[in-house]
């Protein structure tokens, strides 16, 4: 599976995807996760299953969900909460839970 | 209370999907942030040259000549002085890139249209006088109407028909030049209108008419307050204020910054450049540990919060806002949609632009001349930015403490509620 968290600078999710890789490693799940930003999404689509877009940047939604999700790619926007906590578990959990 | 902000929030989230993902800002904001780096390095290279310290200065004299200054000044002229040719380039691109047609065509035929329309000096060179921060409106203005004519001309695929027997890549290549050799060509004729007919620049007309207003309106207190209030009021809903700001706050500050370090290179102390308000100086002076002067907000947390969970919240956050970014606070706290916070969130970024702009108006701080990158950490950024000053940092320091003081009864009220929900929790668990 891979998944790509956006945001303004790709900056604040980065920190977002350290805990999320330590979380899939833990539970032995195999996930490709990076962060960008949202510039460069567009060159970053291929064999991609998951988008999750940073709650800053959430007013995207709809500009990417119209452009991705043609592709088969799911999309959704980042839980607040577990955003600023830094919960990568949970995050996590909801990407895997989209692809279900 | 909530209610209120739910509703705002609602009426909001459109407006500013709308703005945050409109074309055209859109490009502009990613054409700016595609030469940073090449701002920043002129910066560093006109810093370097300008490092007010004797003893550095004496010792690259020493070991270099008289001639050592030569090397930044090459450098300048490859970034400063083309400046507004490669915002062009960059603005074209996005664009191009957005509409999924050929990007880098359409930057090309973008710079072309912009030599195009550039006044030329008296031996037959491109005159600089324009390609730097004077010229930057016009190149932003020629960026987007190049590559939209030439984005619509290539997606109405005027093929020529070739005769059989001609190679399909063949055929394929003229279409292709078709678009562009319109776009030359109204620009050409704009130029003959202009030089020939009225007998003034494009450039001169848009500076004087358009981009030196709103340099002039922008660089006043009030109108730089409320800028830094939007951009908190959007944090506050959760919504990237600043990369919804982005394209104005470059288009109305880079300018002053351009000619600020342009003077400063050529010697003019940082104390009597021009303009006050530039992009480092709200980057080093108010969002110092990101959007609500978040490194105050973490001091007067560890002061003076007990709630383990947000002490760790701090924690955690800590490391990350000394660069600036604060996405953890504002959304782990949160201070998002929290009528505690809202009031300081809010009011610390407009005390600190106050602070800052009398300090500097009244020279207690140079002016910003050099360009740091916003992920600076504070202290550092402050020294940088005004061509190595410690009065910078200094300023960074006054306001950091202010902006904590501001902090702290909020935060105050705010640990008191938090612990007298936990109480309220257990005690209605014990009745249960």
């Amino acid at each position: 599976m891979k998944i790509l968290l956006v945001c303004s600078a790709g900056m604040s999710t980065s920190m977002l995807v350290t805990r999320m890789r330590d979380s899939a490693n833990e539970r032995n799940i195999e996930v490709e996760i990076n962060a960008v930003a949202e510039s460069q999404l567009i060159n970053n689509l291929e064999n991609l299953d998951v988008v999750l877009i940073g709650p800053q940047v959430r007013y995207l939604e709809k500009k990417i969900r119209e452009f991705v999700e043609p592709k088969g790619i799911k999309v959704d926007v980042i839980d607040q909460m577990a955003y600023g906590m830094l919960q990568g578990d949970k995050v996590l959990d909801q990407a895997i839970a989209m692809t279900n | 209370m909530q209610n209120v902000f739910k509703a705002f929030e609602n009426k909001f989230l459109p407006v500013a999907g709308r703005i945050g993902s409109q074309r055209h800002l859109v490009a502009i904001r990613d054409g700016f942030a595609a030469i940073l780096p090449l701002i920043i390095i002129g910066s560093l290279a006109v810093l370097i040259n300008n490092l007010p310290i004797e003893p550095f200065q004496n010792f690259m004299v020493n070991i270099f000549g008289e001639g050592w200054k030569d090397l930044g000044g090459y450098i300048w002229n490859g970034t400063f002085a083309i400046i507004s040719l490669v915002v062009a380039i960059g603005v074209s691109y996005s664009l191009a890139r957005s509409y999924n047609v050929d990007a880098l065509a359409a930057a090309l035929v973008s710079v072309a249209s912009l030599i195009i329309i550039s006044p030329m000096t008296e031996d037959g060179g491109i005159s600089l006088q324009w390609m730097s921060a004077a010229g930057l409106f016009v190149s932003l203005l020629v960026a987007i109407v190049a590559t939209e004519i030439f984005r619509r001309l290539s997606q109405l695929n005027l093929a020529i028909k070739m005769p059989d027997g001609v190679p399909e890549a063949v055929s394929r290549s003229f279409a292709s030049l078709i678009p562009a050799m319109i776009v030359l060509f109204i620009f050409g004729l704009l130029q003959v209108l202009f030089i020939d007919v009225i007998g003034v620049s494009l450039q001169d007309l848009i500076y004087k008419a358009i981009q030196a207003p709103f340099q002039n309106a922008a660089g006043t207190l009030p109108a730089v307050l409320g800028i830094e209030f939007t951009k908190s009021f959007l944090w506050f809903f959760g919504l990237h204020g600043s990369n919804i700001l982005e394209p104005v706050i470059e288009a109305a500050y880079l300018p002053g910054l351009l000619e600020n370090t342009k003077l400063f290179e050529q010697g003019v102390s940082a104390h009597d450049v021009p303009y006050i308000i530039t992009k480092p100086f709200l980057d080093v002076f108010v969002a110092m540990g990101g959007t609500g002067t978040g490194i105050s907000l973490l001091i007067a947390l560890f002061i003076t919060v007990k709630a383990k969970q947000v002490r760790s919240l701090g924690k955690m956050s800590a490391p990350a806002a000394l660069f600036n970014i604060n996405e953890p606070i504002i959304f782990g706290l949160p201070i998002v949609l929290n009528p505690m916070l809202f009031i300081p969130f809010i009011l610390v970024p407009l005390v600190n632009v106050t602070i800052a702009y009398f300090a500097t108006s009244i020279g207690l701080v140079p002016k910003t001349v050099v360009m740091v990158p916003w992920t600076t950490p504070p202290i550092i950024g402050g020294y940088l930015a005004t061509g190595g000053s410690i009065a910078g940092s200094i300023l960074q320091i006054v306001n950091l403490a202010v902006g904590a003081l501001l902090y702290l009864p909020f935060l105050k009220v705010l640990d008191r509620s938090m612990a007298r929900n936990v109480t309220n929790a257990s005690t209605s668990k014990k009745v249960v």
